[in-house]
């Protein structure tokens, strides 16, 4: 399939200054596409090809000018979307990467097969970044249109390669953001190694002009943003379960 | 006493060496702020009192006093004092604090309209005595001809030092603490005869050395003098940190008495009160709260530093700045760091007396200062938004380790070099007056020689950067001799006699040139490359608008294709300065640079080909234009960090603003970031960076309630400025840049 390093794929946007997606500063890359429909999703804009294809040197090539900035364990981060889509690519990008000194995260929900190059990506990744988007089955459909065992497959998997790895929670009012969802929430991650964080995310409306501008129904219309004292609580709340 | 005990002899004991004494006596220091400490309760009551009259002063309108009846001058008022018996350090411009003096000597005209616009009328005794005067302003006019005139009326030419005193100056006030003035008066007078003897022919050149000299004498008895009155002797050296304090403070208040220049810069002096400091505490006669409580009183005077502004004046440099700037930090050529535990007490100030825009706090950055500093600097930055970083590896190869900022990001060396600044010229302009053959698009003048004006087709870029070419060279030269006209007059009437005798008698001199408008010059470039620019005249023929179908690439973005037009943009027009010669044998330098007056600036241009229409605001300083830098702060930053130092030596300003949050969750993931950031931009030779942590929100609610935020500081091009003090259309300006936040 792989004739030298000639990958392309189809990238949304970047953001050369995060600091919040893994260690250090972190140049993030957003892929389009996603298996996913989530509720809460702020960048629908991603679920659609963009049509700015980049080939994995040229990518690399651009990473690499954010060297001077990777101290302290930054680096990459693959986001999206959801950038497993694209293991393939990511895998050819990471050794090009690789030879340049510079480590990458994956920032995924975790919903997509364990493929051989999934597998690969993951285990050549710095950390993983996973998104725990819904305790149950149940909600996970409702809210994702996702199959939950798709998503704990990938949890065992980063739990038995023993991979760094933080958990992330957008919480909602109204949908997830009782201490009972926490407890459920908890209680999921506890068949998992203990994740060097598990971060609780208030769901915000800075993105609900894109659903107007691509013309798609905002399930959430009308939602508050989540109050970030609440939020805390619940955070406090979580770490003393964890 | 022995003045000198203690410290280690060397060049410096055998003549004028200030840079000698620090490099062989100075202490780094390698760790974090621990140390330092809180204010006395004597400070506490003076910080009050000083509120209370920067209350009133706001109040006011902004000026709370003036002295109408005097000439500002060394000896003009009686000493003055916040409150005798509690001031330490002594000494105020004026016989009170915050009253403003009159001084006409750059221009009188504006002496006068400054009075009157805060309601003050120039008593008949000085209307009388200038009457008889030439002033610098009267003298630039003189001379000025038709086309410089019509380049200034236009406003391509802007900001230039001819009406106002020129500053930017940095009297070696440290020479004065460790040399007293009776050894730096034989020195000049030595220097005076040696002047008088070596030149064969007497040459002008010579005779007009040999009269500053004699004027620099003059005012250094006065300054001896006006010491005296304080009850000082400072004819002899300082024996002490307070003494080292008071008497380079008495030299930069003499200067500032004398001049009323843009900036008055105070130097390099936290190293070399290190010092003393040092040398204090190991004999017990200082405690550290008695060291931090000198350099809170020195910051407090520094704090009220005012002169007296027409409107005009603030409409380009607004919030009434002064520029105290007070660089910190560096590293010594032979590699030691020069971080003393006096950077962080100086930095300890806006903990102490809380933010502030003055004086300004620059911090000498170099990817080799220790953990200690580095944290604590970006932890004052995110509490405060009130200190700016300038590149210290890369100054320190063209500037040595003795080198100071004046203003916002002019290097020099201390006493060894001065700078005739020289404002800016407007490129953005300069491609439109290309396109129009020589007119100007707002005013319709025909300023430069005639040349083709372009069609209404599509522009050919190549065509383009042949006109832009001839008519960036025409312009740059017409600077040059602008400039040399200003300094000549500036030196014959307005000479910085006190300024002066602080520097070498055989001073190496700099000709500050600066541009503005470089990004909207370089999208307009880029523009035309690589989209469809149609060019749209008006009714007189004249190309006002221009129509731009499909994208391009926009500086901001770390995208070489136009990033390289912006570097090629600099290096042009810095080499055709250089082929004009510029007065008293300066050296041309040339600086990326607006403080605020980019708002002025972009009303005072035409539409634009990048798609910015007639009268919208530039980017300030070398910042990407708003809104167009869509990969992130660093892709930004990696854009800038490609101008080259070389041919901008006078400095390349960048602005940037960023939320909290983007930095980290934490406090110390915050300061983890920023650092990690300032040390990967400026790996990257980048020279320059004003950095605000806040919330575009808090900006917005302190413009509809400034009483909410008081002291709000923060950092625009090059200084700092008290929120408050800027008109609306500044405030909506400055929250209308690029925010970088993550959401």
């Amino acid at each position: 399939m792989k004739e030298g390093r000639s990958l392309r794929a189809d990238i949304h946007s970047f953001e050369s200054l995060a600091a919040l997606d893994g260690e250090g500063i972190r140049y993030c890359v957003f892929f389009t596409g996603c298996p996913l429909r989530c509720a809460c999703c702020h960048n629908p804009d991603t679920w659609f090809k963009s049509g700015r294809e980049y080939g994995s040197d040229e990518l690399c090539r651009k990473i690499s000018r954010y060297k001077p900035y990777f101290k302290n364990g930054g680096g990459v981060t693959f986001s999206g979307g959801e950038p497993l889509l694209n293991a393939g690519f990511i895998n050819e990008t990471g050794a090009l990467l690789k030879s340049e000194g510079i480590n990458y995260a994956l920032d995924t929900s975790g919903s997509v097969s364990l493929t051989n190059e999934v597998m690969t990506a993951v285990d050549n990744a710095d950390m993983v970044l996973l998104d725990v988007k819904f305790p149950n089955a149940a909600m996970y459909k409702k809210y994702t249109n996702g199959d939950f065992d798709v998503f704990l497959r990938f949890a065992d998997y980063i739990s038995e390669t023993r991979k760094r790895v933080w958990f992330r929670t957008v919480v909602i009012p109204g949908i997830n953001d009782t201490e009972r969802d926490i407890r459920e929430y908890a209680q999921l991650v506890s068949r998992q190694n203990k994740p060097e964080r598990y971060e609780l995310l208030a769901f915000h409306t800075m993105g609900f002009y894109k659903y107007d501008k691509l013309n798609i129904k905002n399930p959430l219309t009308g939602t508050p943003p989540m109050d970030k004292e609440k939020l805390n609580r619940l955070q406090n709340y979580l770490n003393g379960l964890i | 006493m022995n003045a000198w005990r203690g410290f280690k002899k060397g060049a410096w004991t055998d003549g004028v060496n200030v840079r000698d004494f620090i490099n062989l006596n100075f202490t780094p220091y390698d760790g974090d702020g621990g140390f330092l400490s809180g204010m006395t309760e004597r400070t506490k009551s003076a910080s009050e009192r000083v509120k209370k009259l920067l209350i009133a002063e706001n109040e006011k309108g902004g000026v709370l006093d003036v002295d109408t009846e005097r000439v500002s001058s060394l000896l003009a008022y009686e000493p003055g004092y916040i409150k005798k018996g509690e001031d330490i350090i002594l000494g105020l411009q004026t016989d009170t604090p915050l009253k403003r003096a009159v001084n006409p000597f750059a221009g009188y005209r504006n002496a006068v309209q400054a009075c009157e616009a805060y309601g003050y009328k120039i008593s008949p005794e000085i209307t009388r005595e200038f009457e008889y005067r030439t002033t610098h302003n009267t003298g630039v006019f003189r001379v000025y001809t038709d086309t410089m005139r019509k380049a200034r009326h236009a406003g391509i030419l802007t900001g230039l030092p001819d009406a106002y005193a020129r500053g930017r100056i940095i009297g070696d006030y440290r020479r004065v603490a460790l040399y007293g003035m009776d050894y730096l008066i034989k020195q000049k007078e030595a220097d005076k005869a040696m002047v008088g003897e070596r030149d064969h022919d007497m040459t002008e050149e010579t005779i007009r050395l040999l009269e500053d000299i004699a004027k620099q004498l003059e005012f250094m008895q006065r300054l001896k003098q006006m010491a005296a009155d304080y009850g000082c002797d400072i004819s002899r050296p300082a024996e002490n940190t307070y003494e080292a304090i008071q008497w380079l403070y008495f030299g930069y208040l003499g200067a500032i008495k004398e001049q009323n220049g843009a900036a008055n810069s105070i130097g390099r002096i936290s190293v070399f009160i290190d010092i003393y400091a040092e040398r204090d505490i190991a004999e017990g006669t200082l405690t550290e709260a008695e060291a931090q409580e000198l350099i809170d009183d020195l910051v407090l005077k520094l704090r009220l530093v005012r002169h007296l502004r027409t409107p005009e004046y603030n409409d380009l440099f607004a919030g009434d700045p002064v520029w105290v700037t007070c660089s910190l930090g560096g590293v010594s050529t032979d590699g030691r760091s020069m971080v003393t535990k006096t950077c962080f007490r100086f930095l300890q100030t806006l903990y102490n007396l809380g933010p502030s825009a003055e004086p300004n706090l620059t911090v000498l950055w170099s990817n080799s200062l220790p953990k200690g500093f580095k944290d604590f600097c970006a932890q004052v930055s995110i509490d405060t938004d009130s200190i700016q970083y300038e590149n210290d590896d890369v100054m320190r190869d063209m500037y040595g380790d003795d080198y100071a900022i004046a203003c916002c990001v002019s290097a020099m060396k201390v006493g060894k070099q001065m700078q005739y600044f020289g404002a800016r010229c407007n490129l953005a302009k300069v491609l439109l007056m290309a396109l129009n053959g020589g007119r100007d698009e707002k005013f319709g003048d025909q300023i430069a020689p005639e040349g083709k004006v372009f069609d209404e087709k599509p522009l050919d870029y190549d065509e383009v950067i042949e006109a832009y070419k001839k008519y960036a060279s025409w312009m740059a030269n017409l600077y040059v001799k602008t400039m040399n006209v200003i300094h000549y007059m500036h030196d014959k009437y307005a000479y910085e006699r006190l300024m002066m005798s602080l520097h070498d008698t055989d001073v190496e001199r700099l000709m500050a040139f600066g541009i503005s408008g470089m990004s909207v010059l370089t999208d307009s470039l880029s523009a035309i490359k690589y989209a469809r620019v149609t060019p749209v005249k008006d009714e007189r023929g004249i190309i006002t608008d221009f129509i731009t179908e499909g994208d391009f690439p926009k500086y901001g973005n770390d995208d070489d294709r136009v990033d390289d037009i912006a570097k090629w943009v600099v290096d042009f027009f810095y080499h055709e300065l250089c082929k004009t010669k510029a007065y008293r044998g300066a050296r041309h330098t040339l600086s990326i640079l607006t403080i605020t007056s980019n708002v002025m600036y972009g009303k005072k241009t035409g539409s634009t080909p990048d798609g910015r229409k007639a009268g919208e605001p530039f980017a300030p300083g070398a910042n990407p234009m708003h809104g167009r830098d869509s990969e992130g702060a660093l892709a930004s930053l990696n854009s800038v960090a490609k101008l080259d130092y070389a041919c901008c030596r006078d400095g390349i300003s960048n602005t940037f603003s960023v939320t909290p949050e983007t930095l980290g969750h934490t406090d110390e993931d915050r300061v983890g970031t920023l650092t990690t950031m300032l040390d990967g931009y400026f790996a990257q030779n980048a020279h320059h960076l004003n950095v605000n942590v806040l919330n575009r929100q808090k900006l917005i609610d302190a413009m509809n309630d400034p009483t909410l935020y008081p002291s709000l500081t923060i950092r625009v091009s090059g200084y700092a400025v008290n929120f408050n003090k800027l008109t609306r259309e500044k405030q909506e300006e400055v929250i209308s840049r690029t925010f970088h936040e993550k959401m």
